[in-house]
């Protein structure tokens, strides 16, 4: 909570009319940004009812399977579900690192790999290691994949943007060839029977297989919610202030007194485990890794994916991450071009919208939910009150915004 | 008056090249001290030395009577330095008060964060007005009083001010060295690097004069405005 915000009746608080021009400032943002603003309108009933509907649409697509939208014959839908789900994931943990702390990540697939790897070791009967129960390598898999962040991040966060884009392209490597060249590790050969939650159906079959994905899709799902919470009371915190301030201007943050190097090592920490969380939730489903899924290319669309749905927002990297993982398996024919489509799709974005589609906000997202609540109240309340009356200054803002999702 | 800042022989290099050979002064607790030069002089450096956004290959830097050399930048703002960094180092995106709130960031203390507000506010009656615009959108010298302003949300002892007047209209240079003295009448300690040398040694205790990494010359404000030496180096008259 911000110490200006909570403690001070009168020199904090906003007039009607700076809130007015607020206002307009939103409206002049066309396209997701309209939707941001009407969000914001809506009353605390409203929102929830808005993403419990939401929620159902997207716990029951798979099973819908709409027309269409789905990616049948080329693709079992409710599989291409989970995929998209997992994409979804990797953009909400690379946008921490990407989007909130501006470290451009290009070795990203490292983590994602170390993730699938930790799945694989502990549960193939490939693997000489124990084993263990498939949902414990989840929380497993994220602790080791933020070693290796901390790990990478300790000697390369020093760098700055084009160096560390550089070093953390080379990482992505050295984890692929690691994969390749250590006999523990299997190369192309690789780790069949990889775990999954336990249960079994009606016949005896395991409910979480790799030719059903709509139960992998509704775990896939559940984490991502879960992750999102955690994520984005993180940004509102004194943590996510410091990430904006670093991604702003690094050398400002640190004469304010922000401990810029140890808040890039959580970003990079926070965002690995995240990676790594996807990975397994992705080797899990697949039933089989090696070496041959975490190349560089793969790295440079997760990037593409944040980018594209809109670096620094949360809402945004994950539908970046679910189009970039839709496209090619709705649209089969083109998907070899793949490279090439999402290449001419940047290049239009970055001419004609380029904050993404959802754009971030560099505020510090303490205020808007209280400012659109003011407006709100004042307007239905018009008449009395206009300029230069206090307004309510934004104390608390941070219990109030602690509701879903979409900032 | 006890002596709030030393610097020590202090040397600072970009790769293999030296910025500062060498620098030793001093800043007493209260003064207003001026470090005026040209481009390329050093000026900026020393600022980033004593603040901590760069390390020194050589010397010491003694703050309040402790040795704060190897000190990380972050820590220093909670002994009590703060700076307004050059090109005034605003966050854009954020608005006026959050950027405001930013320079709280190090403060272990929030019962006087109120009254910091309010003093900012009283000196920098434009920024109260503009509390919800975004920084990046404000001109320049709205940007100069918000740095200046944030660096006082930190309550420092010491203020270090690089180059306040850069690109500023000459009545706003005015006012911005009006709210510089007023500021230290308050209390607080003001070492500022200027290239506007005119009202840099106006409103000093006292200055030096930096040449390519070494000081020059040196004395109280008054002085250097009468040598003619500086005046014709620094001041424009033959």
């Amino acid at each position: 909570m911000s110490a200006i915000g909570g403690g001070t009746p009168t020199p904090t608080a906003r007039t009607v009319q700076e809130l007015d021009q607020e206002e307009s400032f939103g409206g002049r943002r066309r396209f997701l940004g309209g939707w941001r603003r009407r969000w914001n309108r809506m009353a605390r009933w409203q929102q929830w009812l808005f993403l419990i509907i939401v929620l159902a649409a997207i716990y029951y697509l798979p099973v819908a399977n709409p027309w269409l939208i789905t990616t049948e014959p080329g693709n079992d839908f409710p599989i291409s579900c989970f995929q998209m789900a997992v994409y979804a994931l990797v953009g909400v943990g690379l946008n921490v690192v990407v989007g909130f702390a501006g470290l451009l990540d290009l070795g990203y697939i490292a983590f994602f790999a170390i993730g699938s790897y930790t799945a694989a070791f502990f549960t193939s009967p490939d693997s000489a290691v124990i084993h263990i129960p498939y949902l414990w390598t989840l929380p497993l898999a994220i602790g080791i994949a933020m070693v290796f962040g901390v790990a990478l991040g300790l000697p390369t966060l020093r760098l700055r943007g084009d160096y560390l884009a550089i070093v953390t392209l080379g990482f992505g490597e050295i984890i692929r060839i690691l994969a390749t060249i250590i006999p523990a590790a299997k190369g192309q050969v690789g780790f069949k029977e990889v775990g999954h939650p336990p249960g079994t159906d009606s016949q005896g079959h395991p409910i979480f297989s790799v030719s059903n994905g709509t139960p992998w899709y509704w775990l896939a799902v559940t984490v991502i919610i879960v992750i999102l919470m955690l994520v984005g009371n993180l940004e509102r915190s004194r943590v996510g202030r410091a990430w904006i301030a670093i991604r702003e201007d690094e050398d400002a943050a640190e004469i304010m007194g922000v401990p810029t190097f140890k808040f890039k090592l959580w970003a990079f920490a926070i965002g690995a485990g995240i990676g790594g969380l996807s990975g397994a939730l992705f080797a899990g489903q697949v039933g089989f890794v090696n070496n041959q899924k975490f190349d560089v290319a793969t790295s440079m669309l997760f990037v593409a994916a944040v980018v594209l749905g809109g670096s620094g927002n949360k809402v945004g990297a994950l539908l970046g991450g679910a189009i970039v993982a839709y496209i090619p398996l709705r649209f089969t024919a083109i998907a070899d071009y793949k490279y090439l489509i999402f290449g001419v799709i940047l290049i239009v974005l970055m001419i004609f919208r380029p904050q993404g589609l959802v754009a971030a906000k560099s505020h510090l997202l303490t205020y808007s939910r209280v400012v659109a609540d003011r407006v709100r109240e004042l307007r239905s309340a018009r008449g009395a009150p206009s300029r230069g009356t206090p307004v309510r200054p934004a104390a608390h803002a941070a219990d109030e915004s602690t509701r879903g999702g979409a900032e | 008056m006890t002596t709030l800042l030393e610097l020590k022989d202090v040397v600072v290099g970009y790769g293999r090249i030296e910025a500062l050979h060498g620098l030793s002064f001093t800043v007493e607790e209260g003064e207003i001290v001026s470090l005026i030069g040209a481009n390329g002089a050093g000026k900026t450096t020393t600022m980033k030395a004593i603040s901590g956004l760069l390390n020194l290959s050589r010397g010491s830097i003694l703050f309040d009577g402790q040795d704060i050399t190897r000190m990380k930048a972050h820590v220093r703002v909670a002994r009590g330095i703060s700076q307004a960094p050059e090109g005034r180092g605003i966050f854009p995106g954020m608005t006026v008060l959050e950027n405001l709130d930013m320079g709280t960031y190090g403060r272990k203390d929030r019962t006087g964060v109120k009254e910091d507000l309010e003093r900012v506010f009283a000196l920098f009656p434009r920024l109260a007005e503009r509390r919800s615009q975004v920084g990046g959108t404000m001109s320049g010298g709205e940007q100069q009083m918000l740095a200046i302003g944030r660096a006082l949300m930190g309550h420092p002892r010491l203020l270090l001010l690089d180059e306040p007047s850069m690109g500023l209209a000459p009545q706003f240079i005015r006012q911005i060295f009006r709210i510089i003295a007023e500021i230290n009448e308050q209390g607080t300690t003001i070492l500022l690097v200027e290239q506007n040398a005119n009202q840099a040694l106006a409103r000093a205790d006292r200055a030096f004069v930096l040449e390519t990494g070494t000081i020059t010359h040196s004395g109280s404000g008054r002085e250097l405005l009468t040598d003619p030496a500086i005046k014709e180096a620094y001041l424009g008259v033959a």
